[in-house]
């Protein structure tokens, strides 16, 4: 008796979080309608993204009103969005798996937790001071030397040669700032991980006479794979959704697909939000629709991102930890 | 034990935000302040920086908060009753006066546009351009400083055999709205492919680079050697602290000349007189040997219909304010605006007459 308002309660609290997103997207669904019929499936292939003339008269075009000229394709954004987290996680992951074991193994017990607030600490730096440090400190650097220099050391690979390996603005740039962002999403969520492996299994497996490294890489890291995809997964979603730091750093290319790492990019969000101003000029509304289809096919692309994920930790490595 | 932790601390911060509010009430009953807010180009914040001061200390009653965003945003947000006063370098377009007939676009002042670049050794050196130029750099058919056209208009000058970059604007920007006339006006094919407005579906242009508000224009081309850029003048200082070259730019009767307090109000005073009642028009191309070809009006995005008599009295009491103390040379020519000609002080007076 005493249990069923508390169970009423509890279940009516965790039904709003999924009625709060079906309502988001069922939102966005209805609002974007017109956008996504006028746009079509060419939406997501096309590279040209133009609002047409705000200051024309409208003009009906596929049987809805439009600002002359106008043209809306996300290509560019979709690849500036996948390459930048791709190649961030890429980055992030090396450095935070390095940095928990390090703070897991390698650290007294006493000044662990300090170096491990320090590295959360990381974690709650708003992104625009990640985006002023990307322009005040990194772009220099990437313009000066980074740049050059990889397409130097690196220039026989494909997207890393580049006679003109551009501004600091970029890519490149961008990726280095979400990887930082994301760093400590991955790191403390492994680290907590790995300080729940029972001590047996490291204790017995240094017992049979395996090196540090043995220890770690074979009697500890299987049992926090799962973790360490949901680490990524978390990360990911981050850095698919950046607007800020990357809209400061990413040169915001419109209309032009990355050549090289050092090529000026854009992101569905940050692009989103450098349009919106212009966007709600229009008078027929179908830029501020088309925008908001945008935020949908972001919407889809992280949700296909967890789902892949969330199929990698469960079936495919579970199944390959058994053998 | 995080959680309560944190419980307490959000009911100590509401309280204290509680008694902060009671406190900003206790002061207002004191003196009624009417608060007004305004966002937008990032032209024209420079000014309304240094008249804020000075507005305030002469009118104590009222709070006025000025934030640089860009055009598009002081046009939007206007619109939908978020500011009381929204910045823009462009007036609103027929459509949308025509869907909004109480949004006023009121002239505050004359500003103009440099086209800068980041050439090294050569900030003291003054390139001639023309919209044409301007207009095939921005569009990728000319891609290097040392063009046979760019040469063929700058006989003499030593020319470095490199990549011009090109930068824009990536946030809606009433700078790229007159740059974007100034090459719609003056070069057909940028007429028909792109039009002008405060976005344009920027061509594909490989190094091309955006960058947001006019901090970031001068900032992305002093760090780039070898771009080019349009700036408002108001950010003269910056452009000159960040050894930028600027551009004598070819006008109407193709004299090339620079944007000057001379040059540019040449420009204003021919198109003065033809500035209709609504006052929405583009002062790009102004006829005349002396005319700075890229000038325009800075506006002020206002709502006619205000929702109640204090905001609307505050509004017309800053707007009077701004056209006679605050269009004193003493207050423009530090941005290196210029004063409204007396006739469009006029004109914006009467559109002020309608705010209620």
């Amino acid at each position: 008796m005493k249990l069923k308002p508390f169970r009423l309660s509890v279940l009516g609290l965790s039904l709003l979080i999924p009625a709060a997103l079906c309502a988001v997207v069922l939102f966005l669904a209805i609002y974007s309608a017109p956008a996504v019929s006028f746009n079509g499936f060419g939406f997501v292939s096309r590279i040209t993204w133009d609002l047409g003339n705000l200051y024309g008269d409208p003009v009906t075009v596929r049987g809805v009103q439009v600002p002359p000229g106008a043209s809306y394709g996300i290509l560019v954004f979709v690849v500036g969005t996948l390459l930048s987290s791709f190649i961030a996680i890429l980055i992030a992951v090396p450095l935070s798996v390095g940095a928990a074991i390090f703070l897991a193994e390698s650290v007294p017990a006493k000044i662990r937790p300090i170096l491990s607030l320090l590295v959360e600490l990381v974690a709650v730096v708003p992104s625009v001071v990640f985006g002023l440090w990307g322009i005040a400190v990194l772009i220099p650097l990437m313009a000066g030397y980074i740049g050059p220099g990889l397409s130097h050391i690196l220039g026989f690979i494909p997207f890393f040669s580049g006679g003109n390996t551009g501004s600091g603005y970029g890519l490149l740039t961008t990726s280095i700032v979400l990887a930082l962002m994301i760093t400590p999403i991955i790191a403390t969520t492994l680290l907590d991980a790995l300080l729940q492996v029972p001590k047996e299994n490291r204790e017995s497996a240094f017992a049979l006479g395996a090196t540090h490294f043995e220890v770690v890489s074979k009697a500890m890291m299987p049992m926090v794979r799962t973790t360490l995809i949901g680490g990524i997964v978390l990360a990911l979603g981050r850095a698919l959704g950046e607007t800020m730091a990357v809209l400061m750093v990413s040169g915001g290319a419109i209309n032009i697909m990355p050549q090289n790492i050092y090529s000026p990019v854009s992101t569905i969000a940050s692009f989103i939000v450098s349009q919106l101003d212009s966007a709600e000029q229009d008078p027929t509304n179908m830029a501020v629709q088309s925008l908001a289809e945008i935020a949908l096919v972001l919407f889809i692309i992280t949700l296909a991102v967890n789902a892949a994920a969330k199929l990698l930790s469960s079936g495919v490595l579970n199944g390959r930890s058994k053998h | 034990m995080h959680i309560f932790k944190n419980l307490r601390r959000s009911t100590l911060l509401r309280s204290g935000v509680a008694a902060l509010a009671l406190a900003a009430v206790s002061a207002g009953t004191a003196k009624a302040a009417t608060t007004l807010v305004e966002t937008g180009s990032s032209l024209l914040y420079p000014l309304f920086n240094i008249w804020v001061p000075d507005f305030t200390a002469a009118n104590p009653g009222i709070q006025l908060t000025t934030t640089s965003t860009g055009s598009g945003a002081g046009i939007a947000q206007s619109m939908k009753g978020l500011v009381q006063i929204g910045a823009s370098d462009a007036y609103l377009s027929d459509s949308i006066v025509a869907k909004n007939p109480n949004m006023l676009s009121i002239p505050l002042a004359i500003s103009a546009q440099s086209v800068n670049y980041n050439l090294p050794g050569m900030a003291a050196k003054h390139l001639k351009l023309s919209g044409p130029i301007l207009a095939d750099i921005y569009m990728g058919k000319i891609t290097m400083w040392n063009d046979p056209m760019i040469k063929a208009m700058n006989p003499g000058v030593a020319l470095p055999a490199h990549v011009i970059i090109p930068i824009h604007r990536v946030d809606g920007s009433g700078d790229t709205f007159i740059f974007s006339q100034y090459l719609d006006k003056s070069t057909p094919a940028w007429h028909t492919a792109l039009g002008y407005g405060t976005t344009i579906s920027w061509p594909a242009v490989q190094g091309g680079l955006g960058a947001n508000g006019n901090p970031g224009m001068v900032s992305a081309s002093a760090s780039n050697p070898y771009s080019i850029a349009y700036i408002g003048v108001s950010f003269k200082a910056q452009i000159d602290k960040a050894g930028l070259g600027t551009a004598e730019l070819k006008n109407a009767d193709g004299k090339f000349v620079l944007p000057t307090a001379e040059t540019v109000s040449a420009a204003a005073n021919s198109l003065a007189t033809d500035t209709p009642v609504d006052e929405r028009i583009s002062l790009i191309f102004a006829k005349g040997p002396e005319a700075y070809p890229i000038i325009n009006y800075e506006y002020a995005i206002i709502n006619a219909s205000q929702p109640d008599a204090t905001t609307a009295k505050a509004i017309q009491t800053f707007l009077t304010w701004a056209l006679t103390t605050g269009n004193d040379p003493k207050y423009v020519s530090q941005v290196n605006f210029l004063p409204l000609p007396p006739a469009v002080v006029e004109l914006s007076k009467s559109q002020i007459a309608r705010i209620q």
